[in-house]
C-alpha cells in the first residue's frame, strides 16, 4: 500500500541563528527575510551575506529556503527589486514568497525563482489559486481562513502545491485587508509597519443597546494543529507553515522540533499513535502563547476562537537560559546565557532530536574558570560537560511551579 | 469623469436619474460585503433601472473561501442576466468571471496594488476583460495621475464614503454577546480604544464578517476638477450607510464645485471627512525607526558582537563574518553609545583555552580585554583607507 507522502515543515527565522536553530531542530524548509521588501521591518532581517551562509547552511543539511518579498510595494520600492532578486537567484534561493502582482511580475522578468504566492494575497478558493498559477507562482500559501478539506480541493482542482499554516500567531482580518495602521499611526501595514491595533483593548459601545464593553474582541487565539497533521497529509497538502519571524530562538527550535519529529513518526510508522503525542502537546504549551485554537482548520472560526485577553498564555513559563556556544571534555558546555540562572537550578537542554535532557547546574564557572553563584545575562559561563550536549542545543529553566 | 453610485431602492433610482447618472452599483446580500437586496429585489430593481436606461453593475465583491464560493454561485449565476457588468474584488471571482461569462468585468484592486505594474498585471491577466479598475484610497494624487495615464482602462476612485479598516469572516460582536444576538443579524457598535487617539470607529457585523471603518470618511470632492482633469474615469459616492442620503447635494457640489458650499456641506455632514493620502503617502517614513539601528550594520566589514567583556581577561565575540577573525586583522570596534575604538590581537584564544591563529565564522573567539569596551558592541575589521 502506498502511504501518501508528509508535508514539509516550514519554519520561521527571523535571523541567521534562528535560521540555524531551525535547521538543526528538524525544519524541512525556512523562510526568512531581506532587509526589504518583507513584512517584519522590525525583525533583525538578513543581510545579503547573512541569506548566503544562511542559504550555504541549510543547503549543506538537504533544507530549503524561502525568502519573503511579500509586501505590497509602491512604484519606488520596486526600483530596487530587480538587484535583489537577481543576487537571490545567483545564491540559490528556493523560492520567494509574493503577495503582489507587481512583484510576481518583477521576479519573473528578472529570474527563474519558484514564486510562492503569500498568504497576505488571501488565496482562499480554487478559482483565485488558478489565477495567480496563471500569473506563474508554483504553489499558494492559503488564507488561514480556509480549511484544510477546502485546501485539498484547491490542490487538486488548481493542480498547484499548496501550503498552509499550522502554528502560531494570526491576523484576526483577512491578511492584506487590514489597513488600522495606515490610516491611524501612518504605518503601511502591509509594507511591515503593521501596529498590531487588533490585540488592543477596545471599549464597545452597541448601538442598538448603548451597552458598553471593554474587549480586545480583535485579538485571535493562536493556531496549533499538532492533532490535525493526519488531515493535513490526507489532503495531500505540501507544506505546513510555522508562523513567528519575530518569534525566539527557543520558539523556532521547539517547534521545529515538535513539528518534524511527529511526521517523522508518521513517515515511520504510517500512523500517528505515538505515545509521544502527548510529550510533543507538552512542549508547545511550554512555549509563550496565546490560548490554541484550530481557528478555521476544520470548522469556521467562530467566537471561540477569539483571545480576549491582553498577555500570552501562562502555560508557557518556561523560559529559555542561553544556548550552548561549545560542548566538548576540554571546554565543557559553554553557555551564552540569556536569562539568569541560579547554582543548583534544573535546566533542561533540549537536544536536536529525542526526548529532553536534565541537568543540575551543579557548578557554574564563568569563562576563567572562575566559580560563581548566579549567572548574569549576557554573559559566557562554563557547566560540566554532559554527554550529549552539543553546539547550539539550547536550555531552558521552569520559572514557576 | 462619471459619477457613479449605489442604490438599494427604486427612491434611489428616481433621483440619480435626476442627477444624470448613467449606471448604478447594486449589492446583492449574498454577494456584496454591504449589500442589502434579496435576489427578488436585486432582478426588480435591475429591471427598472435598465428601464429608466441605466447600467447595471452588480457587486460582487466579497472574499471567499472555497466552499463560500461554491454556496454562492448559484445566487450569482440567477443574477447574472440581470446585470451589464460584474465587480470583483477576489481574484477567484474574476478568474470564474473570465471562464464562465461574458460580461465586462470591473476589478476592484483597492488592498495593496500600489504600483503601476501590478495594476497592469491585472489587465494583462484578464485578457482584454476587464472594462475598469478600482484603485486603493492609499494612492497619492502623482501615483494616481501616473496611473490614469498609462493604464488601457479607466479607473475608479472613491470620492466620498466610508474607509474599510478592517474586514474579517469572523463574528466578532455577537461573540461579546452571544446570547442576545441570533445569527446572521446586523450588529453596530462604535469602538474605541485607550492605545489609539481616535474614538468611534464603527464597527458592523453581518453574515459576511465583521468589518471596521475609519471614524472619518474619505472625500475628494474638493479635489473632483484636479481628478477631472487628470482623466480619472469615475468617482464614486458611497451613502450607503448615511441616512438620509446626500447624494444629491453631493452630486450637485461635484459638478460645479464652490469652496463656501462646500464647508456647509462639511459642516452640516453627520461625519468628520479627511482626504487619506491624495496629497502625500509616507506610511513608510517611520520605519528606519522601527529597527534596531545597530542592526543595520552588519554588512560587509561586521565581524561580530562582543557576547562578553571581562575587564582585565577577555573580550569573547561569536565570528559572524565568512572569513573568520585572524591574529593579524585590526579591529575597529563601535561601542553602544557610538564611540568608535580601535586595537590589534594580542591574543586569540578558542573556547578550550587554545591559542590559535584563526577563529573560523560561527566560533567563539576570546581575545585579550580591551579597555571602554562592552558588551553588545560591535566589532569590525578595520580598514585602513577609511
Amino acid at each position: 500500500m502506498k502511504h501518501p507522502s508528509v508535508p514539509e515543515i516550514l519554519a520561521p527565522a527571523g535571523s541567521l541563528e534562528k535560521l540555524k536553530v531551525a535547521v538543526l531542530y528538524g525544519a524541512h524548509a525556512v523562510y526568512v527575510g531581506g532587509q526589504k521588501f518583507g513584512l517584519r521591518t522590525a525583525a533583525d532581517n538578513f543581510t545579503l551575506d547573512e541569506l548566503k551562509a544562511g542559504l550555504d547552511f541549510a543547503h549543506e543539511r538537504g533544507v530549503k529556503v524561502y525568502v519573503v518579498l511579500n509586501s505590497f510595494l509602491h512604484d519606488k520600492d520596486l526600483f530596487e527589486l530587480p538587484e535583489f532578486v537577481k543576487y537571490l537567484e545567483e545564491i540559490k534561493t528556493d523560492a520567494v514568497i509574493v503577495s503582489d502582482l507587481g512583484v510576481v511580475k518583477t521576479v519573473r522578468e528578472y529570474s527563474q525563482i519558484p514564486i510562492h504566492i503569500s498568504t497576505q494575497a488571501s488565496t482562499l478558493n480554487v478559482h483565485s489559486a488558478k489565477l495567480w498559477k496563471k500569473a506563474g507562482a508554483s504553489r499558494i500559501v492559503l488564507g488561514r481562513e480556509v480549511s484544510v478539506k477546502e485546501a485539498g480541493k484547491i490542490k487538486r482542482e488548481a493542480q498547484i502545491e499548496i501550503e498552509m499554516f499550522i502554528h502560531g500567531s494570526m491576523c484576526m482580518a483577512y491578511s492584506g485587508h487590514c489597513v488600522i495602521s495606515n490610516f491611524t499611526q501612518g504605518r503601511d501595514s502591509n509594507r511591515g509597519g503593521c501596529a498590531h491595533s487588533c490585540r488592543f483593548e477596545y471599549s464597545l459601545e452597541d448601538l442598538s443597546t448603548l451597552e458598553k464593553k471593554k474587549a480586545y474582541f480583535m485579538s485571535s487565539k493562536d493556531l496549533e494543529g499538532l492533532r490535525l497533521l493526519p488531515l493535513f497529509i490526507e489532503e495531500g497538502i505540501d507544506s505546513l507553515k510555522i508562523e513567528g519571524r519575530m518569534k525566539s530562538h527557543l520558539y523556532a527550535g521547539t517547534m521545529s522540533k515538535v513539528y518534524s519529529e511527529a511526521l517523522g513518526f508518521y513517515s515511520e510508522h504510517h500512523h500517528f499513535l505515538s505515545d509521544d503525542l502527548l510529550r510533543w502537546e507538552e512542549e508547545l504549551k511550554r512555549v509563550s502563547h496565546r490560548d490554541y485554537t484550530q481557528a478555521s482548520l476544520v470548522e469556521k472560526a467562530g467566537a471561540q476562537s477569539i483571545f480576549n485577553e491582553r498577555e500570552n498564555s501562562t502555560e508557557g513559563q518556561w523560559r529559555m537560559v542561553g544556548s550552548v556556544v561549545e560542548a566538548n571534555p576540554k571546554a565543557g558546555i559553554v553557555v551564552e546565557v540569556r536569562n539568569a540562572f541560579n547554582k543548583g537550578d534544573e535546566l533542561e537542554i533540549l537536544p536536536f532530536k529525542g526526548p529532553n535532557i536534565s541537568l543540575v547546574a551543579s557548578e557554574i564557572q564563568d569563562l576563567s574558570r572562575k566559580e560563581i553563584l548566579r549567572t548574569k545575562p549576557t554573559t559566557l559561563v562554563r557547566l560540566p560537560y554532559v554527554e550529549g550536549v552539543e553546539k547550539m542545543h539550547l536550555i531552558r529553566h521552569r520559572i514557576s511551579p | 469623469m462619471k459619477l457613479t453610485t449605489y442604490a438599494g431602492n427604486l427612491h434611489d433610482l428616481s433621483v440619480l436619474k435626476n442627477l444624470n447618472y448613467d449606471e448604478v452599483i447594486l449589492g446583492p446580500k449574498t454577494l456584496s460585503r454591504f449589500g442589502t437586496l434579496s435576489p427578488e429585489d436585486f432582478m426588480s430593481l435591475s429591471t427598472r433601472a435598465r428601464d429608466l436606461g441605466f447600467r447595471v453593475l452588480l457587486e460582487w465583491d466579497i472574499l471567499m473561501t472555497e466552499d463560500v464560493f461554491v454556496s454562492v454561485l448559484p445566487h450569482l449565476k440567477a443574477l447574472l442576466p440581470f446585470a451589464d457588468a460584474i465587480r470583483v474584488q477576489d481574484p477567484g471571482a474574476l478568474h470564474w468571471c473570465l471562464e464562465n461569462t461574458y460580461h465586462p468585468i470591473q476589478f476592484i484592486a483597492e488592498n495593496g496594488n500600489h504600483n503601476l505594474k501590478a495594476l497592469e498585471g491585472w489587465v494583462e491577466l484578464s485578457q482584454g476583460r476587464l472594462e475598469r479598475v478600482v484603485v486603493s484610497l492609499e494612492l497619492s494624487k502623482d501615483l494616481l495621475k501616473n496611473y490614469i495615464k498609462n493604464l488601457t482602462i479607466p479607473c475608479e476612485l472613491l470620492g466620498l464614503g466610508r474607509i474599510l479598516l478592517f474586514y474579517t469572516p469572523r463574528p466578532l460582536l455577537s461573540a461579546l454577546a452571544p446570547e442576545k444576538v441570533s445569527q446572521n443579524e446586523l450588529i453596530m457598535a462604535l469602538g474605541e480604544s485607550e492605545e489609539s487617539p481616535h474614538k468611534g470607529f464603527p464597527i458592523l457585523e453581518n453574515h459576511h464578517g465583521t468589518f471596521m471603518f475609519h471614524i472619518k470618511e474619505f472625500c475628494l470632492i474638493d479635489f473632483s476638477s484636479e481628478l477631472k482633469e487628470m482623466g480619472l474615469g469615475y468617482l464614486r459616492i458611497d451613502q450607503r450607510f448615511e441616512t438620509p442620503s446626500q447624494v444629491e447635494k453631493i452630486s450637485k457640489l461635484i459638478e460645479e464645485f464652490s469652496l463656501d458650499q462646500f464647508e456647509n456641506f462639511k459642516s452640516s455632514y453627520s461625519q468628520d471627512l479627511m482626504r487619506g493620502f491624495y496629497l502625500v503617502n509616507k506610511t513608510d517614513i517611520l520605519f528606519p525607526k522601527l529597527k534596531n539601528s545597530r542592526l543595520q550594520q552588519r554588512e560587509g566589514t561586521f565581524i561580530g558582537e562582543v557576547l562578553e567583556a571581562e575587564k582585565g581577561s577577555h573580550l569573547a565575540i561569536m565570528v559572524k563574518n565568512p572569513r573568520g577573525l585572524k591574529k593579524t586583522d585590526q579591529l575597529k570596534i563601535l561601542h553602544p553609545k557610538g564611540e568608535v575604538i580601535f586595537a590589534g590581537i594580542f591574543s586569540l584564544k578558542n573556547l578550550s583555552d587554545e591559542q590559535v591563529e584563526i577563529v573560523p565564522y560561527g566560533e567563539m573567539a576570546l581575545i585579550q580585554y580591551v579597555g571602554g569596551v562592552w558588551v553588545k558592541s560591535q566589532v569590525f575589521y578595520h580598514m585602513i583607507k577609511e
